[in-house]
């Protein structure tokens, strides 16, 4: 089209208000923090270049390796338990008719509250005297000290987040459901294919690009969790907590290292493109 | 797989066969009481938030009488009320202008020509694999050094370089026909013009979208706030609600304040139900 090749300033100055808005506030932080992480920058704003000290003094850091280990215990707990929760409802939203657009709301309603209010909400339920506790002590059970018990309080946390989350992945897998050709599955039905039959043989295998989206997807926000932890646990009992993101927090704003704050999100931000990196793999393979 | 034709037709099938689709009562009944699960801690915040104070809601029983009482004791405190119009703020000016700068961009990206078009959109794209978190402290120190902690600016400009955005328009004004905008061209419109009269109107759909998951992004946002909002003049609601602590202050009265935090959530999710769940389902916006 020649007006658009005359005319290559307009083009530019449509872009220019998100160009100057990445350049400062994506790209430069994106290469700050990498540089960042090569100094000693604290709250006064000085700084002096000292190499790799903050990795060497992270790999000695034991905070920094339970900080590792609780991420992927937490990731470890959520990620297959978020999944199995919204593969369940959404196989259970394509096979009910019955009163299925309220259903479906009420899954996913938590999905469009925010993390905080999780937290806040969550945080009682699991109290002495609150919900659980309540109803278990009228069975004469418990009480269960959820968030004081280092074995107990990841999956309680987690419980928290795929509450708050799977509407997501559930809506994503209904799609993906509705996609599969409704003549497969009744041509194995004539077969006399069992409903389980049926979900192994066909509906697993073409809905496995779905399924390995929403991983990928379910894995990254695990590393990512920080509200909840910071409402109802503040990273205890004992470092129980104590997330790679929480790590970040508490050194850049609790004791102002930027410097070495700025390292441990270099490794988030390693872990994340590992995660995207074999994502990107995956989907390509699948493609060809 | 191999089709046996002698095997009789199951009931299952010839239900299906006659367009009746059996109804299946047990897993209706499964889903009815698993929808009900999750719906139930919103309903046990209301019912607290509508308790009267002092505790008396012993876990799991009805209370005996209702009140509004911690609803307006909550609405009537000067630190909630600046919360919630930080929060309006933060999340309404960011939905206009990444809106506006996105659809802007996302327009340029699609139908124009310019020196270091695609390699600024990859770009883009690859900076959606830096998670935010990652980047806070540079971020941080940046917003600190210009003056911007605890101002609204420093809190709402770094929040509003969103390449999800970006890339959604991009994809969307792609799909739309060159002859639209050429024909404009033809007729002498200024790029300003066919931006305002065809681009806009065309992409309403998408814009609306987007609209929605921004509020929500905004709304529910924590970490920024958390770090840049440091006094009750632009600290957000979700902030705010995390310095409220139950030893200080009536359980009902906490609930009360998430109960109405939650309100503007709920408007967008009665009234944009449909439209939320189907761009999910198209797009992946998270």
């Amino acid at each position: 089209m020649r007006h658009r090749l005359r005319d290559p300033v307009t083009g530019l100055l449509f872009v220019l208000p998100v160009l100057v808005l990445f350049l400062i506030f994506r790209i430069f932080p994106t290469l700050g923090a990498a540089g960042m992480s090569l100094t000693d920058w604290n709250i006064g704003g000085e700084w002096s270049f000292v190499g790799a000290d903050n990795y060497a003094r992270l790999l000695d850091d034991t905070n920094f390796w339970t900080s590792l280990r609780v991420t992927l215990v937490y990731a470890a707990v959520y990620v297959p338990l978020t999944l199995l929760v919204a593969l369940g409802t959404a196989l259970l939203l394509n096979q009910v008719v019955f009163l299925r657009g309220l259903f479906r709301g009420m899954l996913f309603l938590p999905y469009v509250t925010s993390f905080v209010l999780a937290g806040i909400i969550w945080r009682w339920i699991y109290e002495f005297d609150g919900l659980i506790n309540g109803l278990l002590a009228k069975a004469d059970l418990g009480p269960v000290a959820f968030l004081e018990q280092s074995a107990l309080v990841l999956p309680a946390l987690a419980v928290v987040s795929v509450w708050k989350g799977f509407g997501y992945s559930m809506l994503i897998l209904l799609a993906g459901l509705k996609s599969i050709p409704g003549s497969y599955l009744e041509a194995a039905t004539v077969d006399g294919a069992s409903p389980w039959q049926r979900f192994r043989r066909i509906t697993l295998p073409l809905l496995k690009p779905t399924l390995f989206f929403v991983l990928v997807i379910e894995t990254i926000s695990a590393f990512q969790t920080f509200d909840t932890i910071y409402v109802m646990t503040g990273g205890g009992p004992a470092r129980a907590t104590y997330t790679l993101i929480y790590g970040i927090y508490e050194h850049g704003f609790r004791s102002f290292d930027f410097g070495y704050a700025a390292t441990w999100g270099m490794v988030l931000f390693a872990i994340v493109l590992v995660v995207s990196l074999v994502q990107r793999r995956f989907l390509d393979r699948g493609n060809t | 797989m191999t089709l046996t034709a002698s095997r009789p037709l199951s009931r299952a099938a010839g239900a299906a066969r006659a367009g009746r689709p059996p109804v299946r009562w047990p897993l209706a009944a499964l889903l009815a009481v698993l929808s009900l699960l999750t719906v139930s801690p919103f309903v046990a915040m209301v019912v607290v938030a509508l308790s009267p104070a002092g505790r008396p809601t012993v876990p799991g029983r009805w209370p005996e009488s209702l009140t509004l009482d911690n609803l307006t004791r909550v609405l009537s405190s000067t630190g909630f009320v600046s919360w919630t119009v930080n929060s309006l703020v933060y999340s309404v000016v960011s939905v206009v202008v990444i809106l506006l700068t996105a659809s802007m961009a996302g327009y340029a990206f699609a139908k124009k020509r310019f020196p270091g078009r695609d390699a600024m959109f990859w770009t883009f794209l690859a900076t959606m694999m830096v998670p935010f978190q990652a980047t806070l402290i540079p971020t941080f120190v940046l917003v600190n050094e210009l003056g911007g902690v605890d101002t609204f600016w420093g809190l709402i400009v770094p929040t509003l370089a969103n390449s999800q955005a970006v890339f959604l328009m991009r994809q969307f004004i792609l799909g739309l026909p060159d002859e639209l905008f050429d024909a404009a061209k033809v007729d002498g419109a200024s790029e300003l013009r066919v931006y305002w009269t065809i681009v806009v109107p065309l992409t309403r759909p998408v814009l609306a979208t987007l609209g929605v998951f921004v509020f929500l992004w905004h709304w529910n946002d924590f970490l920024w706030p958390l770090i840049v909002g440091q006094s009750d003049t632009t600290r957000t609601l979700t902030v705010g609600l995390t310095t409220l602590r139950t030893e200080e202050m009536q359980l009902s009265t906490l609930m009360a304040s998430a109960t109405i935090s939650v309100v503007p959530c709920l408007v967008v999710f009665f009234l944009l139900q449909r439209y939320l769940v189907n761009s999910i389902a198209m797009t992946g916006l998270k």
